[in-house]
């Protein structure tokens, strides 16, 4: 038997140890390390065959066939524990249970939109979705816009129960949104219909169900002929879409100067379904919001010819139909500024 | 206002009609009822008794024995009353009987007496809140021993009609006007009411009306030989429940002729009358009249009196004077049955705080045509209590005021637009149908084919019916909203426009929101108790627009700013926590809100139509074209007087406050590190900056004295900004607002340790700001 010439043994012996650190590397940089060590670039495997000319000529096609043998068993080695390590890694990370759901938390904050404007945005995409004009006008107002147009003459008692804010300028707080419509109808040629949502104001001593400054959305339409009809389907169109279901509605007589005829439109109660119970006060129905076909004066000082034009017009209390949809009971957190409230929305 | 169903009735046929269901429709179709009532029911057990002998109680000085006449039996009970007398007729309540109340009569014994059965007060029954003594039947003649219910007018159902419903419906301020609407919703006759009278010699009373546009109509007559006593129980009981106290047969006999017409009425007492003489007049300065609540009034020159030979002894229309009120030994009266004007009347009774029954309904209009019916009704009725009184006059009527004087105003249309407008077909509203409505209602009917001449009674024309609009409210009613057909309209297709300053707030709201502020909604006054606390104030040239009737002492002003109200949000919110945050050092909190200031500088919006603001006169008299009256006056006022309206521009404000420590007492002197303040002053930039990305916008430059301010950017140097900040300036180089730290002096008057850094910005500003930078090519 002839000897193994010693670079043989000491390619076997390294195999050996290569094994051994193959097995032992107990991550998977480690590993990687370790594969730069073995069989990177400058690794010691490559760097044997730097040995070649110390070999003696005859072995030397031997001594390469065997580092490259040992260069591919270390790297299958290395495969292989790499799949090991891998898989235990996967199970791992599947059967973790170490996750403790209330610890820590993201930075991300999102702040909370006004109740009111949730409502109002609401409106306003309905209303915009079926060809309304969305308008913002002025919370001081003439006397002119907020009564003279109105068909409120001086006298009339509805200039004193609207309770108005006076100002040092001659002006007055708007005291309803309808204040709007003669601005909308020299804004506008029409035919047109509009919204105009906003803060309205009234001089009276505030409680769980009054403030002084509230929120109301004035709808108009204008169109050559305008019927009660027309009325009644747009009010049960519109009224459905804001409130999210399917509202059964009623008109009965209702006095404002500025419709004629003018109603109150209740809706049917939906807790009793109509039978009577304490949020309709056993009316079965609910007093919802003004309406009317616009007086011919109002269209007169529109500078519409009554003649030739007709509208309808309603005004919603904004601030009620917030407190019905979020059931706020005290309509002053509304604008109350109390974040405690505020953040919950 | 009360309506008796049993009162209505002597007018109406309304036999088989349940009022109970009857209610709903008349919500729908006349007013809505905000409640209906059933009064004395539950009372079929109880029996009419003659008082017969009274004798002392022997164990009690407060009680008596009655023996009382039941009709063929005597009963004797232990009574309390301190009224009960021999000759008295009062209800008995027979033992076992449960009254509505709940209260059951025992057959047992009182003090050692027996006393089967009780003798009742009006309480005692459930028919009012009187207790004083017992309920005497006077006027009621049935046998003793009669069920009371047959015996008296009892079991009846009340509707409360909502006043607020009927402001515009002088008619309806009476039952008879009620009566009516409710004759023509059951196609029933309304019941006549029989005005003859049998009159005396000439009325020894010269009377003038000096004011005739205060009083367009007084009716006027003097009645002797009347006694001062308790009218019957009926109308006493009548009174009772329509919420009006019963006095005396006169004073009562006026209270019911006003609930029945409409038209109030004032009784005086002749012998207090001086010189024979009555004058309606406007008062003279430093005048004054002692009304009947005991109340000395000052009067004005625009308050219409009326005056005996030497003085005022009424107060027209609202309440008469107290020295010439009906006594107790009255015997000889002069009645006041009048039409006031309703402005003259409410301006007066508004000025002295003095709303009445008579007031109420002067104000809304009366029809000058009741003032004689009412005055009728009222002799009529005094003469069935008092058999013997005699009127001793003429029913003299002065003023200006005649049927005659007044013709009826006529409505011209057609029957197709009235149904055009309601939304109805003739198949569904037939021209019979249509005038036989307005018939029942007294309108009076001319037809020729389609058009329609249209008479409206009286009673309609004072304000409440002037144009065929109004006669669509008649028949839609009375035809019933509920028959209506919804019908869609037929609109034009258009894209709807909404203002640009409109979109780029929701922009600028969705945007906040998710970059983590809450918004506030606030009012737009100021509140002066927190800017006075807080030293917040802008610079003294710089005034606010000022509420002329405040509702609150805090609540004087306009806001100019919003950073003050938004501040004292935030300072709360310190104190109170946020978002689950806790109130303590680090917590911080953003706020903004999006709404209106108000400075006083002139805007070019007047509040008024373009063509009365710049028209020529023939613009402005195309305008006008239509319009008549009070409107066309009013319009033209308003040309002439209406002053340019403040500016009010839309403002974006944005606090961010961070507590800085405990809430000790003293703590408040805790002073920021800079790098607190540049940190929040830089989470307001980035929150600006990242906004403004989010708007398309260039960001705004930041600088420390930016050029001219656009004209809705808040003031520059208000006492809430420190140096440490920034004028926000558009590409366009106009400053819209400013960032910036919270003046220390501020600071330390915020009452827990904190910081607070602002920004406010012109929205409209923001709005024209440019989107991009102009590029060198
Ligand atoms: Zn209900």
């Amino acid at each position: 038997m002839s000897e193994l010439p010693d670079w043989q043994i000491e390619i076997d012996q390294g195999a050996g140890r290569w094994q051994a650190d193959v097995e032992g590397a107990e991550t998977l940089e480690a590993l990687r390390s370790l594969e730069v060590r073995a069989l990177g670039k400058a690794g010691e495997i490559p760097a044997l065959m730097k040995r070649i000319p110390q070999i003696p000529p005859l072995d030397r096609k031997a001594f390469g066939q065997a580092v490259n043998t040992l260069q591919a068993r270390v790297a299958a080695a290395i495969e292989l524990r790499r799949q090991v390590l891998v898989d235990g890694l996967i199970a791992a990370e599947l059967t973790d249970a170490t996750f403790d759901p209330t610890v820590g938390a993201l930075p991300l904050k999102l702040g909370h939109p006004h109740p009111l404007s949730t409502v109002q945005a609401d409106i306003e995409a309905i209303f915009s979705s079926m060809g309304f004009h969305v308008l913002d006008y002025p919370e001081i107002e003439s006397e002119f816009d907020n009564f003279e147009a109105l068909n409120i003459p001086g006298w009339h008692p509805a200039r004193e129960m609207q309770d108005t804010f006076w100002l040092d300028s001659g002006h007055l707080l708007r005291t309803h949104t309808s204040a709007g419509q003669v601005r909308a109808m020299h804004e506008f040629p029409a035919p047109f219909r509009a919204i105009f949502p906003g803060k309205v104001f009234r001089y009276e001593a505030t409680d769980a169900s009054h403030e002084h400054t509230f929120h109301q959305v004035e709808g108009l339409m204008i169109d050559r002929k305008v019927s009660v009809g027309h009325l009644l389907d747009s009010m049960r169109t519109l009224l459905s879409a804001i409130l999210q279901r399917q509202v059964e509605i009623r008109l009965r007589p209702g006095y404002f100067p500025f419709v004629e005829p003018g109603f109150e439109l209740d809706i049917r109660c939906q807790v009793c379904a109509g039978e009577g119970c304490s949020a309709c006060k056993r009316r079965g129905w609910l007093e919802l919001l003004p309406c009317g076909l616009v007086h011919p004066n109002v269209l007169r000082a529109g500078g519409l010819d009554p003649t030739q034009w007709q509208g309808w017009a309603f005004g919603l209390g904004l601030s009620r139909l917030v407190m019905m949809r979020y059931g706020v009971p005290d309509v002053r957190l509304l604008m109350g500024g109390d974040l405690r409230f505020l953040s919950q929305f | 206002m009360l309506v008796s169903w049993r009162w209505l009735s002597q007018f109406v046929d309304t036999r088989g009609v349940d009022p109970l269901q009857f209610a709903g429709k008349f919500t729908t179709t006349v007013a809505e009822i905000d409640d209906v009532v059933q009064w004395g029911f539950g009372l079929r057990d109880v029996l009419v008794a003659d008082v017969l002998a009274v004798t002392p109680h022997p164990n009690a000085d407060k009680l008596r024995l009655a023996t009382v006449d039941l009709g063929g039996r005597t009963v004797q009970v232990v009574c309390g009353a301190p009224d009960l007398r021999v000759g008295l007729r009062v209800p008995f309540v027979p033992p076992g009987v449960t009254l509505p109340s709940g209260i059951t009569v025992r057959d047992g014994e009182v003090r050692g007496v027996a006393s089967p059965g009780m003798l009742a007060s009006e309480k005692d029954l459930g028919l009012s809140d009187e207790n004083a003594g017992l309920l005497a039947l006077d006027g009621c003649d049935a046998p003793a021993g009669t069920p009371l219910h047959e015996a008296i007018e009892l079991e009846d159902v009340l509707y409360d009609v909502d006043n607020k419903a009927i402001t515009h419906r002088p008619d309806l301020w009476g039952l008879y006007g009620v009566a009516r609407e409710v004759a023509a919703m059951l196609d029933k006759p309304l019941k006549l009411f029989d005005l003859s009278l049998t009159l005396g010699a000439q009325l020894p009373l010269a009377i003038r009306v000096d004011a005739p546009d205060a009083c367009p109509r007084y009716v006027c007559a003097r009645v002797a030989n009347v006694v001062v006593q308790p009218a019957p129980v009926n109308a006493r009981l009548l009174l009772r429940r329509l919420g009006t106290r019963p006095i005396s047969n006169l004073v009562d006999a006026t209270n019911l002729v006003m609930l029945e017409t409409g038209n109030p009425l004032h009784a005086f007492d002749a012998r207090f009358l001086r010189g024979n003489a009555i004058t309606v007049r406007r008062a003279q300065p430093h005048e004054t009249l002692t009304t009947l609540d005991g109340q000395l009034r000052h009067l004005q020159a625009h308050d219409c009196v009326i005056c005996d030979a030497e003085g005022p002894v009424a107060l027209a229309g609202i309440m008469g004077g107290a020295n010439s009120e009906i006594r107790p030994d009255t015997t000889e009266v002069v009645l006041e049955a009048a039409n006031f004007d309703a402005p003259t009347i409410r301006r007066t009774a508004m000025r002295l705080g003095l709303r009445s029954e008579s007031s109420a309904r002067f104000e809304k209009s009366l029809d000058p045509v009741l003032a004689d019916v009412a005055a009728r009704r009222f002799l009529k009725l005094c003469q069935t209590w008092n058999p013997q009184a005699k009127i001793v006059s003429h029913l003299a009527d002065i003023g200006p005021f005649t049927p005659e004087a007044k013709p009826l105003s006529v409505i011209r249309t057609t029957a197709s637009y009235l149904r055009e407008r309601l939304g109805v077909t003739a198949a569904e509203l037939s021209d019979a149908w249509l005038d036989a409505c307005l018939t029942r209602l007294e309108f009076q009917v001319a037809r020729a084919g389609d058009a329609l001449a249209v008479t409206i009674p009286s009673f309609r024309a004072t304000k409440d019916v002037k144009i065929a609009e109004d006669l669509i409210e008649e028949l839609g009613r009375h035809y019933g909203y509920d028959n209506i057909r919804s019908e869609a309209p037929q609109v034009a297709a258009r894209p709807p426009h909404t203002p640009p300053l409109k979109l780029l707030e929701r922009q600028v709201r969705n945007t906040l929101v998710h970059a983590g502020l809450t918004e506030q909604v606030l009012y737009g006054f100021d509140n002066e108790d927190a800017r006075a606390r807080l030293g917040l104030h802008e610079p003294a040239e710089l005034t606010r627009v000022a509420v002329r009737n405040p509702i609150a002492s805090a609540h004087t002003h306009m806001r100019r700013n919003l950073l003050p109200n938004l501040l004292a949000v935030a300072e709360a919110g310190l104190v109170q926590g946020d978002d689950g945050q806790p109130a303590r050092k680090g917590l911080n909190i953003g706020v903004f809100e999006i709404g209106r200031v108000f400075v006083p500088e002139r805007s070019d919006d007047r509040g008024l139509p373009p063509v009365l603001g710049n028209g020529t006169e023939a613009d402005v008299a195309a305008y006008t074209a239509g319009m008549e009256g009070e409107m066309l006056r009013g319009v033209l006022d308003a040309r002439l007087g209406t002053q340019p309206l403040p500016l009010q521009p839309v403002r974006l404000g944005l606090v961010f406050a961070e507590r800085l420590g405990g809430g000790a007492e003293g703590a408040k002197l805790v002073f920021p590190a800079p790098e607190v303040t540049h940190r929040l002053l830089q989470q307001a930039i980035a929150t600006l900056q990242h906004l403004l990305k989010w708007l398309g916008k260039v960001p705004l430059a930041l600088e420390t004295a930016g050029p001219a301010a656009s004209a809705g950017a808040p003031d520059a140097q208000p006492s809430w900004r420190s140096q440490l900040g920034f004028d926000l300036v558009t590409a366009d180089g106009e400053t819209v607002g400013y960032v910036a730290a919270l003046h220390p002096r501020v600071r330390i008057a915020l009452d827990q340790p904190a910081q607070a850094v602002f920004l406010e910005l012109d929205l409209a500003g923001l709005e024209r700001a440019p989107a991009f930078k102009r590029v060198n090519r």
